[in-house]
């Protein structure tokens, strides 16, 4: 439409860009600095060889990245990525749903019980950490005394290889769950009276109108805390940090820990293949997110 | 994204650091001249100041900055210490090699046993030796076994502050409930075993109530058997008589030690507490296990804690002819040369010597229960008070006492020696799991370590 609105002129348009630049340049300036140098960085670093200090020496080239996905270390911490990323994430998500469902149900004292479920929110994961340490401890903690009571046990929460990945994913989902139910109530509370209202003249309640009416309508919201989910569940740290330490056998060892291990942990100063993993790590969250909006959205419904 | 690029903000804060130099400040000359006069600190004007770099906690920090400040105090306008915590030794050496490339590294660093190789590697310090030449002052009180780990090419490279030394831990109690003696403790691994299995207790319910041994899974420990064993940790005399191009833990006697200790867990007689130390210690205080590896460091703890009468014994031989001893662990302090005045680098060892003189050494022992890395300390009064109140203490002097000085004991020089510790956890963690025999394990880690030794060895040159 070239003749519907002329073009400003050129003077006012120059003040406008520059007010806009100004009002960017703080945000343009921290988003480089702290994000785009680190990224370019860790590229940088991720073809280099360190020397004893740490510091870049040599150029490599590929080397970390072919040597990575040579190593069959490498494989089982992709694989136990994606299954602390399942863990977490899927019973996360359907454990967030089913309690909101259950509060739609005109009980009492369900006030009370939103602020009960949404209280992991404002627990650091520090501090939770250290709360599950003592739960799973293998000698005194609270989970093998209860289990002890009805005859079983004692598990090995955090040093059996079997157990560690799913002890950590349950503390995972606790921690996750104030934000999650959060979300949902949010998404609950914003459908539209009359929608439920209509559906439940026409009949429909307790299953059925959840199918039908409360989860498609909470599409946006499930969609949302998914890739949240997911993302968060990536770059886990201080849960593992605290808990297993990557261990027993390597059984926790996720992506962002072995990155850690390799940069910082036992003298290790090998920035070089932390890089490469860095890298591999966002590439992952990349394509994870890039899916998800490809796929999941499709079906999503924005009212 | 922007999340994602955060986590790697992480890892890329010290990338900040590392623009300002592209090679690393390794170039520097520390030779045995690097040890200057006494006058220099005369000539000095002004406070010299010393950054102290530790990784010291709770009590230790408390008795170290009691130190701390009695230096201070007595060397007001001349020298100033300030002691900064900086972490566990894990996170101390991760921030002391971006110092380095930063050139700016503290006077006096502690850093932990393992990390010693990698400190002489840097070639940022100025031998303890190089300042003793240069004043005759003599070495010879500090405690031989503990002198000869931190002895590089025939000198004394640090000056060791923090001793310890693993024993073994009875709970005495248990023992007269399960009819044995602990005057009579266990000598070798398969007396330990044996006696474990009589000092596992079981409920009506079949449940395991008391197991007869738990340690953390912690590679110290084989270390200090395979070296009281007189077997070494890696080649090249334990890397005493030159650079270790590879580790020897995966022998028969490596694969004996781990076997023994897995199947002690899969018999249920063993509790697996995991890597993490709290929860073993916790395990022997609450009285859930009756034998237990552990450092001397924690023996006063354990004694106010325990409901029951704590014992000590000799750390465990391998076999009943094993020559060897212990390996001492902890850490030193060592003195940095290059970037640092001959005023900083006199008032730091006027410092290493004022922590390791006979007074301040046996106040560090009876405030922490560190060995006195100085023999003369254990003479004075304050000091026999002490062991006379904690007699299970005078086990780990005679211990000492008793090894001889040797390669074995002396303990492996590698640059990568926190990794071939975690390599060997990983192995126990394998062989307790049963997904690897011992033996398998051992020789998988030592195969994955080669990398990193050769990588380190090629980086120092």
């Amino acid at each position: 439409m070239p003749t519907a609105s002329s073009p400003p002129e050129p003077r006012r348009r120059l003040g406008e860009h520059g007010l806009a630049w100004a009002f960017l340049l703080p945000s343009v300036v921290v988003f480089a600095l702290f994000i785009l140098y680190p990224l370019g960085r860790t590229f940088y670093l991720s073809a280099h060889a360190n020397d004893l200090f740490g510091a870049p020496s040599r150029f490599v080239g590929m080397k970390h990245y072919t040597d990575l996905f040579a190593s069959a270390d490498f494989g089982r911490t992709l694989v136990t990525t994606g299954l602390f990323v399942l863990f977490t994430v899927v019973p996360g998500v359907l454990g967030a749903l089913l309690l909101v469902l259950l509060m739609e149900s005109r009980i009492r004292g369900v006030r009370l019980l939103r602020s009960a479920f949404a209280l992991p929110f404002a627990f650091s994961v520090a501090s939770a950490s250290v709360v599950f340490s003592v739960f799973y401890n293998p000698a005194s903690g609270v989970l093998n005394g209860l289990l002890s009571h009805v005859g079983l046990g004692p598990v090995g929460w955090l040093t059996d290889s079997q157990y560690a990945l799913v002890s950590i994913a349950i503390s995972t989902i606790w921690m996750n769950l104030g934000y999650n139910v959060l979300v949902l109530s949010a998404g609950i509370g914003s459908i539209p009276g009359e929608i439920t209202e209509a559906a439940r003249l026409d009949g429909a309640s307790g299953l059925r109108l959840a199918r039908s009416i409360t989860v498609p309508m909470l599409g946006p919201s499930l969609f949302f805390l998914v890739v949240i989910s997911t993302v968060n569940a990536l770059q886990s740290f201080g849960q593992i940090h605290i808990l297993t330490k990557g261990g027993p056998d390597g059984a926790t060892r996720t992506l962002v820990y072995s990155v850690y291990e390799k940069a910082f942990a036992y003298g290790s100063s090998d920035f070089g293949t932390a890089s490469a993993q860095a890298v591999v790590l966002m590439v992952v969250v990349l394509c994870c997110t890039a899916v998800q909006f490809g796929v999941l959205e499709r079906k999503v419904h924005y009212a | 994204m922007k999340r994602s690029a955060r986590a790697l903000a992480a890892l890329l804060v010290s990338g900040l650091a590392l623009t300002a130099c592209s090679s690393s400040g390794s170039g520097g000359s520390s030779d045995d001249s690097g040890a200057p006069a006494a006058s220099a600190l005369d000539q000095a004007s002004g406070v010299t100041t010393v950054e102290f770099w530790h990784s010291m906690t709770g009590k230790n920090a408390d008795a170290l900055t009691a130190l701390v400040n009695q230096f201070n105090a007595a060397h007001q306008g001349k020298i100033e210490v300030k002691p900064l915590f900086q972490g566990t030794y894990d996170d101390l050496i991760a921030k002391y090699k971006a110092s380095v490339q930063q050139k700016a590294t503290p006077a006096v660093v502690q850093v932990y046993d393992i990390g010693s190789r990698f400190m002489v590697d840097s070639k940022q310090i100025v031998p303890a030796q190089a300042f003793a030449d240069k004043d005759g002052y003599s070495l010879d009180d500090l405690q031989a076994n503990i002198r000869n780990y931190y002895t590089f090419g025939g000198k004394l490279q640090s000056m060791p502050f923090n001793s310890s030394m693993p024993l073994l831990y009875l709970n005495d109690d248990a023992f007269k409930e399960a009819g044995l003696d602990p005057a009579k403790p266990p000598t070798t691994l398969a007396e330990l075993g044996e006696m474990a299995q009589k000092l596992t207790k079981k409920d009506d319910s079949g449940k395991t109530v008391r197991y007869g041994f738990g340690a953390a899974i912690y590679g110290w420990f084989v270390e200090q058997l395979l070296a009281e064993n007189g077997a070494l940790y890696c080649d090249s005399d334990n890397g005493r008589s030159g650079k270790a191009g590879k580790v020897t833990f995966d022998s028969a006697k490596g694969a004996e030690i781990v076997q023994w200790w897995a199947d002690l867990v899969k018999g249920g007689y063993a509790a697996n507490t995991g890597r993490q130390t709290p929860d073993a210690q916790a395990a022997f205080k609450a009285g859930t296990v009756a034998m237990h590896l552990e450092s001397t460091g924690v023996l006063r703890g354990y004694t106010e804690a325990a409901k029951f009468t704590v014992g000590t014994a000799p750390f465990p031989k391998t076999a009943a002819g094993d020559q060897g001893g212990p390996v001492i662990g902890g850490a030193s302090l060592w003195i940095s040369g290059p970037g640092h005045s001959d005023a900083q680098k006199r008032a730091s060892w006027e410092f290493e010597k004022f922590l390791t003189a006979p007074e301040q050494q046996a106040v560090w022992h009876t405030g922490t229960g560190y060995f006195p890395v100085n023999s003369k300390a254990l003479e004075l009064p304050a000091d026999k008070e002490w062991v006379a109140k904690y007699p299970q203490f005078r086990t780990a002097i005679d211990q000492l006492k008793g090894t001889k000085p040797t390669q074995a004991t002396a303990g492996c020089a590698l640059g990568v020696m926190p990794q071939a510790r975690k390599g060997v956890e990983t192995a126990i963690e394998q062989t307790i799991a049963g997904t690897k025999t011992a033996q398998q394990a051992l020789t998988d880690a030592a195969k994955e370590l080669q990398p990193a030794i050769e990588s380190y060895n090629s980086s120092v040159g």
